[in-house]
């Protein structure tokens, strides 16, 4: 898991949300499955921008992983706006499974 | 350094137009596994009966039409990376099919070839047009496009070209259209819609959602676009043949090219399995890659109908064919799939608003595993049973299997109307 931020407590603080969104195909949660890139936040706009990836661009389950993605930040962060962007650039590779997940996926 | 993308992923198609495809592809399927077991003795006679037509076309348009129909209104727009264009004309279709089904079955059942016939194949047809429209449109829109969309719209074409052949084929009974008889066109308008519609549509689309199930980093895009190119030459030859006639040579063509359809087609999963990320395989996906083997069972048979049983009484070989094709790797990848793409609709549907707000129950365990396998288990063996049944013509075996196959129906009905009244359960 390595994810991208300018402010690591903040960023850990949405991860602990981000950790309850499931991919429900996979069964494993989008930050061990590697999908968050970055996390930024602007103070002056209170704003938090959530770079993410889906594991095809075929993913049936896109919509809903991106929309469970904002509502997990909101609750963290009630009084910023939220601004979840995919993107396909790099795309995911299984090396960005985190070593749980890994473990998770060979059980 | 990410590149930041859309934050507009692909737009489901909305749950209210795709459901009522699955649930009357459900119960469908129970319904012709009830018509064969109280028409056992159907399966002994000439293929040309009015049961087995209503069997058959239960099973060809009830359950794997319908079943397909849904589930493409749903995966579609996932494949051209889009959004379909109007939910009004997938109602339209739904509505027409739902109609003209019945209507078709019940005058086929009867052998009465009148109005009801012709009405029925009419909503039929006005649903394909209604599907390919709205698809057609959705490509536009979309400007993308790829071999799983262009084999998924092919195949539509197909299906097209299949129910208005069954058509002009249900006038040409009260009004003679063609120089011969409808009975002569059975195998035409049969293979149309077996290889064009069901084949090609399995097989493009199962050469995305399989891979994609098992986490696979296996991609071969070219291969793919081989087994295009060959199930379309294999129909085309078909075609010719069937139309101009032809020796045992030319015959055996098609049957050729289906042939190196299915090693190209088991190859390329079997390549995919073997790239996969996800070590442990759920029974979903399993069922559906022995689908891929069942598609071997009617080639065998057929080409056996062609080299040996041709001088014989072929009959009852006849009989298998269609039965192992339309009870074998058409309903076996329709059993695997229900179960990994109905949970999903039916948890997005439930669960969308919730998610990430607390532990939500995964789509998997929206349907009882146990009756899956009770499900898998009274499949195989009513297939099995009912397929040795149909060769030695023996009434206690066919019976057996029919009353297995009825089991199996009955536990499919179970599993998938629980997913579909599924009520939220967040933890």
């Amino acid at each position: 898991m390595n994810v991208t931020t300018n402010n690591e407590l903040k960023s850990t603080i949405g991860l602990s949300g981000l950790y309850y969104v499931m991919d429900p195909e996979i069964g494993l949660n989008i930050v061990d499955l590697g999908l968050i890139y970055e996390i930024q936040f602007d103070e002056d706009k209170h704003l938090i921008t959530v770079i993410m990836t889906l594991t095809t661009q075929f993913c049936p389950m896109g919509e809903s992983i991106v929309d469970a993605t904002t509502q997990a930040m909101q609750e963290r962060f009630q009084d910023y706006e939220i601004n979840v962007k995919l993107t396909f650039n790099p795309p995911w590779n299984p090396d960005m499974i985190s070593e749980e997940g890994n473990e998770f996926l060979n059980a | 350094m990410f590149t930041a993308g859309t934050n507009s992923p692909i737009k489901n198609t909305d749950y209210r137009v795709v459901l009522p495809f699955y649930a009357y592809a459900a119960l469908s399927f129970l319904v012709a596994t009830l018509l064969i077991s109280f028409n056992v003795d159907s399966f002994t006679q000439h293929h040309f009966n009015g049961k087995t037509l209503a069997i058959t076309h239960t099973m060809a348009l009830g359950w794997g039409t319908m079943m397909i129909l849904g589930a493409s209104h749903q995966l579609f727009p996932v494949l051209i990376k889009g959004k379909l264009h109007s939910i009004h004309l997938a109602h339209i279709s739904f509505i027409s099919s739902a109609l003209g089904i019945p209507m078709l079955v019940y005058a086929f059942y009867n052998l009465n070839f009148g109005l009801m016939a012709d009405f029925g194949a009419v909503f039929i047809n006005f649903a394909v047009i209604s599907y390919l429209i709205n698809l057609t449109i959705s490509i536009v829109k979309s400007k993308k496009t790829n071999v799983h969309a262009v084999s998924a719209f092919t195949a539509v074409i197909w299906l097209l070209v299949t129910t208005f052949v069954g058509l002009l084929l249900v006038c040409n009974f009260q009004t003679p259209i063609f120089s011969k008889s409808s009975v002569y066109y059975l195998s035409l308008h049969a293979h149309l819609g077996i290889i064009g519609w069901f084949l090609l549509m399995i097989v493009g689309v199962g050469a995305r959602l399989i891979p994609m199930f098992l986490i696979s980093k296996y991609e071969n895009t070219k291969i793919l676009w081989w087994i295009y190119g060959l199930i379309n030459t294999g129909l085309i030859t078909f075609i010719i043949t069937f139309t101009l006639g032809a020796n045992i040579v030319f015959s055996l063509m098609p049957i050729g090219f289906i042939l190196a359809t299915l090693i190209l087609f088991s190859r390329y999963i079997y390549k995919a399995y073997r790239l996969r990320i996800r070590k442990k395989i759920d029974g979903q996906v399993k069922i559906s890659m022995v689908s891929v083997a069942l598609i071997g069972i009617p080639l065998v048979v057929i080409t056996g109908i062609i080299l040996i049983f041709s001088s014989l009484g072929h009959q009852q070989f006849v009989m298998l064919y269609g039965f192992t094709i339309f009870f074998g790797f058409i309903t076996a990848i329709i059993l695997g799939m229900t179960f990994k793409t109905l949970p999903f609709i039916v948890w997005n549907k439930v669960y969308h608003h919730i998610a990430g707000l607390g532990k939500t129950p995964n789509p998997k365990e929206l349907f009882k595993s146990k009756i899956f396998v009770a499900n898998v288990i009274s499949y195989f063996l009513g297939f099995t049973i009912l397929s040795f049944g149909i060769i030695n013509t023996n009434t206690i075996t066919l019976n057996i299997g029919a009353i297995l196959l009825v089991i199996n129906a009955v536990f499919y009905n179970i599993n998938v109307f629980t997913i579909l009244f599924h009520q939220p359960k967040l933890q």
